[in-house]
C-alpha cells in the first residue's frame, strides 16, 4: 500500500511516527527520573542534598530513626490512616450493592455523589469543610480529619469495590437461592466471598489515600495535628531537610507494595 | 403405601408470599444499604458545598460584596488568572504526553515494553503529593541537581532560577497529573478498533491522515473526558503551588489559605472558592454535555 502514497505524505509519516515515539520516550523518562532520583539519593551522606552526593551510607535512614522527630506524625497518619479505610468501606460496601444490587432509582446520581470529591477542587472543598467543621466543633480533632478522609477516599473506594461487584454474576446468588439460601445467605456465601479480594484491596487503596493526603490535614487539622504528610510539608517549606528523601523512600517503597498487593489481589479473582 | 415426605417447617405454602427470583433487593433494603452513604454525602460533601456558596452571598457585607472584593483585589484576580492559565498548560501537556502513552500502551505488544510503560505511569502515583514536590524541588534548587548538572556541563555559569517559578509549578502539577490523565484515556485507546487505521490506509490514505482524520475523532470523547478532569482538579491544586511556585505567583489556593488563616477574611476565601468550584463545574458540565456522563465516569473508573 506504501506505493499508493506520494513522497510528502511519506516524509510526513516517518516524522510523525518519530515525534510520537520521542514524546512516549520523554514521558518515560520523566515520570521515572524524579521517583529514582530520590531513591537514590536517599543513600547519599552530607548535609547537602547534591548529586552525586559527597559519599555513600545509611545516613538518611538512621537518622530518621534516631532523631524521634518522626515517630509521632508517622503514628498519627497510621491511626488515621487506619479508620478513614474502615470508614470509607463501612459506607462504600454498602452503597456498591445497592447500586449494583437494587433497582433503587437515582443510582447513577448516588454513584455520581460518591464519585464528586474526586473532581471538586480540592482547596475550595477544603474551605467549605473548613466552614462546616467550625460549626460543628470538628477542627482540629483526629475523628474529624477522619470524617475528611473517608469523603476524600470515596471515590477510589467505590471505584474498586462497583468495578468488582459488577463482574460477580447474580446469577450465582439465583442458583443459591434457588437451593433454599435466603439472599442474606447467599450474600453472605457467595457474594461477599468472591468480593473479599476487592474489599481489601479498596482497604487499601482507602488507607494510602489518607496516607498521603495533605490539603485537608492543612485546613483542618489546627496547630495540633500534624500527620506525616504535614510534618513534611512543613519542613519542605522552610528548608530541605535531606533526611526527607528517605523517609520519601520509605514512603514510596511502602505505598508501592501496598498497590502492588491491591492490585494483585484484584486481578486474582478474576 | 405412599410416604410422606416430610415438609421442613420453613417452606412456606406457594399462596403465602411469592418470592422474586431477582438478583435485586426490595426498595427498604435499598435504602438502608444507601444510608451510610446519604448522611455522609449529605453532611460532608453536599452541606460543604452548599454552606459554602450560602456563606459567599451572606456573610460579611452579603450580596455581591465579596465577590466584588475578590474582584477588587489586583492580587487575587492576578491569581484567579495565573490558576487558570497555568491549569490550561498543564491540561495541555497532559493530554499530549497522556495521550501519547495511552495509545502507547494500548497498542504496546511485547510484555516488557507494556510492564516499563505501566510501571511510568503509576509511580507518581505511588508518592504522595508532599514527596512528588519535594523530589521537584531537589531537582530545580539552586544548588539542586539540573543546576549542579548543567553547571559541571559547562552550560550555564550562573545557577538558572529554576524553583520557585511558574515554571517548576507546571512540571509539578503535570507530572501528579499526568497519570490521572493516562487512565482517563485509556479505555478509549484501547477500545479502538486498530482495523479501522489499515482500513484507512488501504483506501489510499497516509499513517498521520488516517490518525487525523479516523482515530482522533473517534478518541476525542476520551481526550474530552481527561482534559475537563484533569483541568477541574488542577485549578484547587494547594501543596505544589505552594512549594514550587514562587510568592509573586500564587495560586488560587494559597490565596485562600491565607485569606482563612493570615487575613481571617473567611467570606472573601468563600467567595473565591465558589468562583473555582464554578470553573470547575462549567468545565465538567460543557464536557458532559459533549461527551455525555459515561465516558466522564468512564474516564474517572479506569
Amino acid at each position: 500500500m506504501s506505493e499508493l502514497m506520494n513522497r510528502p505524505a511519506r516524509v510526513i509519516d516517518g516524522a510523525s511516527r518519530v515525534l510520537g515515539g520521542l514524546l512516549v520516550t520523554a514521558a518515560v523518562a520523566f515520570l521515572l527520573l524524579p521517583a529514582a532520583l530520590v531513591l537514590v539519593l536517599s543513600f547519599g551522606t552530607g548535609n547537602r542534598v547534591q548529586f552525586p552526593p559527597q559519599g555513600w551510607g545509611l545516613d538518611r535512614y538512621t537518622e530518621i530513626f534516631s532523631s524521634g522527630n518522626w515517630g509521632a506524625p508517622t503514628l498519627l497518619s497510621f491511626e488515621i490512616a487506619f479508620y478513614t479505610a474502615v470508614g470509607a468501606l463501612a459506607v462504600g460496601l454498602p452503597l456498591v450493592f445497592a447500586l449494583k444490587r437494587s433497582l433503587l432509582p437515582g443510582r447513577q446520581f448516588l454513584e455520581g455523589l460518591a464519585f464528586a470529591p474526586i473532581v471538586i477542587p480540592i482547596s475550595a472543598y477544603a474551605v467549605g469543610m473548613y466552614a462546616v467543621f467550625s460549626q460543628l466543633d470538628l477542627i482540629g480533632t483526629k475523628h474529624g480529619i477522619v470524617i475528611a478522609h473517608i469523603a476524600h477516599a470515596l471515590p477510589m473506594v467505590v471505584i474498586v469495590l462497583s468495578t468488582s461487584l459488577e463482574q460477580i454474576k447474580p446469577e450465582l446468588e439465583l442458583a443459591a437461592m434457588t437451593m433454599g439460601a435466603s439472599r442474606s445467605r447467599a450474600w453472605t456465601g457467595i457474594t461477599f466471598r468472591l468480593l473479599a479480594p476487592a474489599v481489601l484491596s479498596a482497604f487499601l487503596f482507602g488507607f494510602i489515600s489518607s496516607f498521603d493526603e495533605a490539603v485537608f490535614i492543612t485546613f483542618l487539622g489546627g496547630a495540633g495535628l500534624i500527620t506525616l504528610p504535614k510534618y513534611i510539608f512543613d519542613s519542605v517549606q522552610y528548608a530541605v531537610d535531606p533526611a526527607i528523601t528517605a523517609m520519601a523512600t520509605l514512603l514510596m517503597l511502602g505505598v508501592t507494595f501496598l498497590m502492588l498487593l491491591g492490585t494483585a489481589l484484584r486481578k486474582d479473582k478474576k | 403405601m405412599t410416604t410422606q415426605v416430610p415438609v421442613r417447617s420453613s417452606a412456606r405454602p406457594a399462596s403465602a408470599g411469592r418470592r422474586a427470583w431477582t438478583p435485586h433487593v426490595g426498595t427498604i433494603p435499598a435504602l438502608l444499604l444507601v444510608l451510610p452513604l446519604a448522611l455522609v454525602a449529605l453532611l460532608f460533601i453536599v452541606y460543604p458545598l452548599v454552606r459554602l456558596t450560602l456563606d459567599a452571598f451572606t456573610q460579611g457585607d452579603g450580596g455581591l460584596s465579596n465577590f466584588a472584593a475578590v474582584f477588587q483585589s489586583r492580587a487575587i484576580l492576578n491569581s484567579l488568572l495565573n490558576t487558570i492559565g497555568m491549569s490550561l498548560v498543564v491540561t495541555a501537556l497532559c493530554l499530549v504526553l497522556g495521550g501519547s502513552l495511552a495509545w502507547a500502551v494500548a497498542r504496546a505488544s511485547r510484555p516488557a515494553v507494556k510492564a516499563l510503560l505501566w510501571t511510568s505511569i503509576l509511580v507518581p502515583f505511588w508518592m504522595g503529593v508532599v514527596v512528588k514536590s519535594y523530589a521537584w524541588a531537589v531537582i530545580f534548587a539552586n544548588n539542586g541537581i539540573l543546576n549542579s548538572t548543567l553547571q559541571n556541563l559547562g552550560l550555564t555559569g550562573e545557577p538558572l532560577s529554576l524553583l520557585y517559578t511558574r515554571f517548576a509549578v507546571i512540571v509539578g502539577m503535570t507530572y501528579t497529573m499526568l497519570p490521572y490523565a493516562v487512565l482517563a484515556m485509556y479505555p478509549t485507546m484501547s477500545g479502538f478498533n486498530a482495523e479501522l487505521l489499515n482500513s484507512a490506509r488501504i483506501m489510499g490514505s497516509s499513517r498521520t491522515g488516517a490518525m487525523v482524520k479516523v482515530w482522533l475523532p473517534l478518541v476525542r470523547p476520551g481526550i474530552i473526558a481527561a482534559g475537563a478532569i484533569v483541568f477541574a482538579i488542577s485549578i484547587g491544586f494547594y501543596i505544589t503551588p505552594v512549594l514550587l511556585g514562587g510568592a509573586q505567583t500564587p495560586f488560587m489556593a494559597t490565596i485562600i489559605g491565607d485569606d482563612i488563616f493570615a487575613f481571617f477574611n473567611y467570606p472573601r476565601a468563600a467567595a473565591s472558592s465558589v468562583l473555582l468550584l464554578t470553573f470547575a463545574l462549567v468545565v465538567l458540565g460543557t464536557a458532559m454535555r459533549f461527551v455525555g456522563a459515561k465516558a466522564l465516569k468512564g474516564g474517572l473508573r479506569a
